[in-house]
């Protein structure tokens, strides 16, 4: 009886999980669905054509916002790792003057908000000369991206014992052969944590993309799709097909990636 | 969960230089060498994080069109806490912040089932987690086309026979409502995993012993599977209002336009209006000061909740 019991009651919670899960994922089976209909197949609500995939490369310059999208994030995920592993090396390992307070204002990053600084950064960025140019975004998602890369390697590198790197200093290497040579293979778990958090974030982001790309020749995709369903004269299908384009390569690095980014989340901040 | 309690102890450690264990010449280049290192990350966050921001406060005293900036005082100020729209903006900050209940509450029913490792319970993880992955533009998209007139909702009412349909995006109080609720489903995944990181770290035995003792399932939830995770309960809270106040921009560009009216026009998203659609850089800067001091506020009591408890 109590096994029989018991038994209902799990049923009864695969029950309710299985319903949670259709409504997560519903709307990627609704994306799927609708984009390979065309208008009048998706007005009547079944059918099966490739008109909307075709039309979409036609309607917005889906491969040249891609390869835009590529150039933007991996530059700026780039400049994150290179910027945070330095910093979070020497903040961990290193005694220099100012250490401490530089540490605690770059931290303090986190807590502002990016539409607190886009007016003034937007104005900076222009009189540069960097709008509709990669690198005005990419520097911009960098900086961004900097208090979240350089706290999380910092945490890290402290864990590295200090040892390894005394051993090295003996045998006369230099602070710059230890980082390259000792501790950045150290820290490969936490560089993918960084990688793949702000890839997600960078490649979604809409605002920075809106503002400082905006060319359709230079826009990222999501910016692109942002702004198609904003006409409001595009088929649903078709915008559809476009969803799905943007997010996938997001999902790729998800499905490869999930134990990292679950890591990254829990250590204190992420989506 | 490592959280914001580690800034405050990473801090703390910062502060304590280690012993001295080497000779001037060594000591002399270990200070080059941070110092070289800090370079680039300290140039960056100087020039685009940490010199925007002072703009911010100063331009807010301004009447500013992006080239000539007019020193005005506390005018923006002024105009801002005697403006209706702002006030209309800043209750539609609070029937986001009125959904984070609903936003907390229900992960945490669903990672207390999920934590019955019921068969399958890998698939379904993975499954609540996929649309962090996916950018608020495409949750967007999707979630026009499920309040829409001729949308998702309307159809699932009328197949289920119930005599009822909805235009949620067309006026403003609902739409806000619409807003809301894809809000809700968006930070699921997140929330649902910060809750199983730290069911994961409780103790079976004290399970085992309220089961003895003849508590059911809800007794056990509520008197002990919460407190155990108030911890969590903090962050998954606060990450989710920072995300309320700051990450919905995409969301509702693509969802509404901020419309109808100001209907869902929320403080981050009447910066990027009276700036960048009105011109009116000055007053947006002082609308972004608000913003900044809400969310640094928010951060400091949080600092405040981790330090409490890890002492």
């Amino acid at each position: 009886m109590a096994l029989a019991g018991r038994r209902l009651k799990r049923l009864a919670i695969f029950a309710v999980l299985c319903v949670v899960v259709v409504v997560m994922l519903f709307p990627f089976a609704y994306m799927i669905l609708t984009s390979f209909r065309s208008y009048d197949q998706f007005l009547a609500g079944s059918g099966f054509s490739l008109d909307s995939w075709q039309g979409l490369s036609d309607t917005l310059p889906v491969v040249q916002q891609l390869i835009n999208s590529a150039i933007v994030t991996i530059s700026a995920v780039a400049l994150i790792l290179f910027t945070s592993t330095t910093a979070g090396f020497a903040f961990a390992k290193l005694r220099f003057p100012v250490a401490p307070l530089l540490f605690v204002g770059i931290l303090a990053g986190m807590m502002i908000p990016v539409q607190s600084i886009i007016i003034p950064e937007f104005v900076n960025i222009a009189n540069v000369g960097l709008i509709n140019q990669y690198p005005g975004p990419i520097l911009v998602y960098a900086a961004l991206g900097i208090p979240f890369g350089t706290y999380l390697m910092t945490t890290y590198f402290r864990g590295v014992p200090t040892e390894l790197m005394e051993a090295s200093l003996m045998d006369g290497a230099s602070y710059r052969q230890i980082f390259t040579g000792v501790m950045l293979p150290l820290a490969i778990p936490a560089i993918v944590t960084v990688a793949v958090l702000q890839f997600i974030q960078i490649w979604g982001d809409l605002l920075i993309g809106l503002l400082f790309l905006n060319q359709p020749d230079v826009r990222t995709i999501t910016v692109g799709l942002a702004t198609l369903q904003s006409s409001r004269i595009v088929p649903v299908p078709m915008i559809m097909a476009g969803s799905i384009l943007s997010a996938l390569p997001a999902v790729i690095v998800y499905l490869f990636f999930q134990r990292q980014l679950i890591a990254g989340l829990t250590m204190g901040m992420g989506k | 969960v490592r959280d914001a309690a580690a800034f405050d102890h990473a801090v703390a450690e910062a502060e304590h230089a280690r012993p001295p264990r080497s000779t001037g010449r060594l000591r002399r280049s270990e200070r080059r060498a941070g110092m070289l290192f800090v370079v680039p990350a300290v140039v960056l966050y100087a020039t685009l994080l940490a010199l925007p921001i002072l703009q911010t406060f100063y331009y807010s005293l301004t009447r500013w069109n992006g080239i000539d900036a007019t020193f005005i005082g506390l005018g923006n100020y002024e105009r801002l806490f005697t403006d209706p729209t702002f006030w209309r903006v800043v209750a539609n900050n609070v029937v986001l912040l009125a959904a984070i209940p609903l936003a907390i509450l229900i992960p945490l029913a669903v990672a207390f089932l999920l934590n019955e490792h019921v068969y399958g319970w890998r698939f379904f993880r993975s499954s609540y987690f996929l649309p962090t992955a996916i950018s608020w533009v495409v949750i967007g998209i999707v979630a026009v086309r499920f309040f829409a007139q001729r949308g998702i909702l309307n159809s699932l009412l009328s197949t289920l026979g119930i005599p009822l349909q909805t235009d949620m995006l067309a006026s403003e109080w609902t739409a806000m409502l619409a807003v809301a609720i894809t809000f809700i489903w968006s930070v699921f995944g997140t929330n649902t995993i910060i809750f199983i990181t730290g069911m994961a770290t409780l103790d079976r035995d004290v399970y085992e012993a309220a089961r003895v003792d003849g508590a059911g399932g809800f007794a056990t939830f509520r008197y002990i599977t919460i407190p155990l995770l108030m911890r969590f309960i903090q962050f998954a809270f606060i990450l989710t209002l920072i995300t309320g106040f700051t990450a919905l921009f995409s969301l509702i560009f693509v969802m509404t336009r901020g419309g109808p009216g100001f209907g869902t026009t929320t403080l981050e998203f009447y910066v990027y209006q009276t700036a960048f659609a009105q011109g009116q850089f000055g007053y947006a800067a002082a609308v972004g000061v608000v913003l900044f001091v809400i969310v640094f506020g928010i951060s400091i009591i949080q600092l405040r909740l981790f330090r409490d408890r890890s002492d």
